[in-house]
């Protein structure tokens, strides 16, 4: 959802940037940098749901290619979709971005650790 | 007649809805409606609705929505869980049957958590937040809406399933393999997942809307740690939904594909884990217990101060602990699943993460405790709240310790004892603080405060019908009854216990009753707050009028302190929130709008194509998203301006213009 980006109305006369969150869509120019994106995207997904659906890879390689897959994905969402590298307002974009990271490889780190007792007992 | 009509009737009507009971119920609610739609159409209403509340993006009017929202939830979940206690009153009843009883807790658990929780903290955040900080909305006002509307049409998506097609009956967290399709066929399980994916997308938007107001737009000198705790506990858990709930969406995502296009991810057959369902659920499910709890400590927060006329003792004590309970409760959800095997070292892992979470808690309780100590308290309505809730949640979080001890845990999973511990927490934290806040922050919103003694009588019952359901079930639970039995056999010593806890939750329901006679009396004789600061309070909300103008203030206050209203009380400033004619600024306000409700209407017919496999419907659902997507984004005029004569003129009725 993009909001518009409005006049701030908090603070008269000053206007508050939010570029991560209301970023300036107003160019004119056909958005291909997106478009590229979203499909890149859409073929990153459609490999790693091959390679599981048709069990291509052997288990430990297939785990590692999926991981690197899935960090090629949140890299083109995070630098195409995300605004990350436009300039202003990093202020809060550092440890924001920081504790998302944080967050994210932990819950994919502590899942493939909770769940590998299935290699263990089943 | 024709055979694809009766194939329509038959699943629209299976034999699960047409228990009499609801049949009943259904009779009424249509009367009802056609009740209410018969009084808008008398008095002329439609139009007034519309324009003032359906397409409001004013954040007071909806933070009000989502109130009435939730109490009408509690009111259904209430219901539901009178209905659980009802079965259970004595050894082998038949007051329902075993797939009714597993729908009714179904329904209990998940309208109490999603439809009647999160939406009481999100109005009150709504109500409050931006007062508190000195801003004229939140940062994203249509946004806002739009998550309102799509809580509303997810809550009416999921409470329509049991007279409609059949409601989910696999408990609250819908594990597979149990919630898929091989063994729960109907189209209930399909609400669930719809429903909760569609408020799901609203409570993420709320999330990152607060997370950018309260950190852009504070008032000049308002530093962080100059926020009121509520802010911060507002803060904190919009950075917990932020990381919490795509867990969740993924979750009920693949659940969704499962069911409806055959995948097999969490299925027995074709090596799907159903384990993996529960992973991802308690990554999600064990921040969402804080998302609930944070709001009700931020009360508190801003209660006992109030009312103890103290400032909050050790501010940055209660800060650091907030965040510590943000940053433990992400590293603690396997303790919903120790049982499942996945070995000693995991297993101590997240016992031990899970109990150091009572370390910053019980700082926190210490500081209520401290604030109060020499305070001079008034026993207000809201201070009875969190005078009952210290002792409730001590119970609770001290049973959570208990849990947390994995041997211990194997003989207490899937009990009572869980039971127990959870609406000790959960009724007697987040509910109590939730009730707090709305006595609190009532005059704010309505211009009238709600009777003080009905208010205490609604207290007593409450909190005495709490004790009594649920102290017991900690016993039954160390009697071996395990949770979600639909009925129970003789002679094993349960009858007593289960008796005291439903005379408790009837004493509940009276005191819920109160509660509801309390805000129709107070509506009908209003003690009206024409002060705007009837608590004598600290915070900037008590300098506005109540209710608020639409534009919250004409003049953004500065703030040096903490406690800034108090502070200007004490130093005798507060005429510093008065206007001068020369002062007067046009301000812009943004206009109203009717994308976020279509948005939410086309959401719901879509979620209704998918809960049948109806893919037309659906596509149509889907186009509807896009097009309100679209009209909201290549809409230009969204904002209008407040001439200063207008709002020099609202500020002069106030009575807030310097001479």
């Amino acid at each position: 959802m993009q909001e518009k980006k409005h006049e701030d109305p908090t603070l008269p006369g000053e206007s508050v940037e939010i570029p991560l969150l209301a970023p300036h869509l107003s160019t004119p120019h056909f958005p291909a940098r997106q478009i590229a994106g979203y499909v890149a995207s859409l073929i990153l997904t459609g490999i790693a749901f091959f390679l599981v659906a048709r069990h291509a890879l052997p288990l430990s390689w297939l785990l590692a290619v999926v991981l690197i897959l899935a960090f090629l994905q949140a890299a083109i969402q995070l630098g195409v979709f995300m605004h990350l590298r436009e300039g202003r307002g990093t202020t809060w974009h550092l440890p924001i971005i920081g504790l998302g990271l944080f967050v994210g490889l932990g819950i994919v780190g502590f899942s493939i650790w909770i769940m590998l007792f299935k290699s263990g007992v089943s | 007649m024709r055979p694809w009509f009766i194939h329509l009737i038959k699943l629209l009507f299976p034999p699960q809805v047409l228990l009499p009971d609801i049949v009943g119920i259904d009779i009424g609610l249509t009367l009802s409606a056609l009740a209410i739609a018969l009084y808008l159409t008398k008095a002329r209403r439609w139009g007034w609705l519309w324009r003032e509340w359906l397409t409001t993006v004013d954040h007071k009017r909806i933070g009000i929505m989502y109130i009435i929202a939730a109490l009408i939830m509690l009111f259904r979940g209430g219901v539901d869980a009178l209905m659980i206690r009802s079965q259970l009153i004595v050894p082998e009843a038949h007051f329902m049957g075993a797939q009714q009883y597993d729908e009714v807790f179904t329904t209990h658990g998940t309208v109490m958590i999603f439809f009647m929780a999160m939406p009481f903290f999100f109005g009150l955040f709504n109500v409050a937040v931006p007062l508190m900080i000195g801003a004229r909305d939140v940062a994203f006002p249509r946004l806002n809406a739009i998550s309102f509307w799509l809580f509303a049409f997810g809550a009416a998506l999921f409470n329509i399933s049991f007279s409609i097609g059949g409601s989910p009956s696999a408990g609250w967290f819908s594990y597979p393999p149990y919630s898929e399709l091989q063994f729960n066929p109907g189209v209930g399980e399909n609400y669930y997942l719809l429903a909760l994916q569609v408020s799901g997308i609203g409570s993420i938007a709320t999330g990152i809307n607060f997370l950018v107001t309260i950190l852009k737009l504070r008032a000049p000198g308002m530093t962080l740690m100059k926020m009121p705790l509520f802010v911060w506990s507002a803060l904190v858990t919009s950075t917990l939904i932020l990381f919490a709930f795509p867990p969740l969406t993924v979750a009920l995502g693949l659940t969704m594909l499962d069911r409806l296009f055959g995948a097999s991810f969490f299925t027995l057959a074709h090596e799907g884990m159903p384990m993996m369902y529960a992973n991802l659920f308690w990554i999600f499910g064990h921040p969402e217990v804080y998302i609930l709890i944070m709001p009700a400590f931020g009360i508190f927060s801003e209660v006992v101060p109030t009312f103890s006329r103290k400032p909050l003792f050790g501010y940055e004590a209660m800060v650091i602990s907030l965040l510590a309970i943000t940053f433990l409760s992400y590293g603690v959800w396997v303790h919903h699943f120790f049982e499942m095997g996945a070995g000693p070292g995991v297993n101590v892992f997240f016992g031990l993460s899970t109990m150091l979470i009572a370390i910053p808690t019980g700082v926190k309780m210490f500081n209520w405790l401290f604030t109060m100590w020499g305070g001079r308290i008034r026993l207000s309505v809201p201070m009875l709240w969190q005078l009952g809730f210290i002792p409730t949640f001590v119970v609770g979080g001290a049973s959570g310790v208990m849990l947390a001890a994995v041997a211990a845990d194997y003989q207490y999973h899937n009990s009572y004892f869980v039971i127990a511990h959870f609406h000790n927490v959960i009724v007697g934290g987040t509910v109590f603080g939730l009730l707090s806040g709305m006595y609190y922050w009532w005059p704010k919103m309505f211009g009238w405060k709600l009777n003080e003694r009905q208010g205490r009588w609604a207290f007593a019952f409450f909190f005495t019908g709490f004790w009594l359901t649920f102290m017991p079930q900690y016993f039954l639970g160390l009697e071996g009854m395990t949770r979600r039995m639909a009925s129970y056999p003789p002679g094993l010593g349960w009858g007593g216990l289960n008796a005291m806890s439903t005379i408790g939750a009837f004493i509940m329901g009276v005191g819920f009753a109160i509660l509801v006679y309390n805000i129709a009396w107070s509506r009908m004789h209003p003690e009206w707050d024409t002060t705007g600061d009837p608590w004598d309070g600290r915070t900037l909300e008590w300098s506005l009028p109540s209710p608020a103008p639409a534009y919250n203030f004409a003049r953004i206050p500065e703030v040096h302190e903490r406690d800034a209203w108090w502070a200007m009380k004490q130093r005798g400033e507060t005429d510093a929130v008065k206007l001068s004619p020369d002062q007067v600024e046009p301000i812009h306000v943004p206009k109203n709008t009717p994308m976020p409700i279509c948005l939410a209407v086309s959401f719901f017919v879509g979620s209704i194509g998918m809960v049948f496999a109806w893919h037309w419907m659906a596509i149509l659902g889907g186009l509807g998203v896009v097009a309100a997507l679209a009209y909201g984004s290549l809409e230009d005029d969204t904002d209008r301006e407040l001439d200063p004569t207008t709002v020099l003129n609202t500020e002069k009725r106030l009575g807030r213009v310097h001479p």
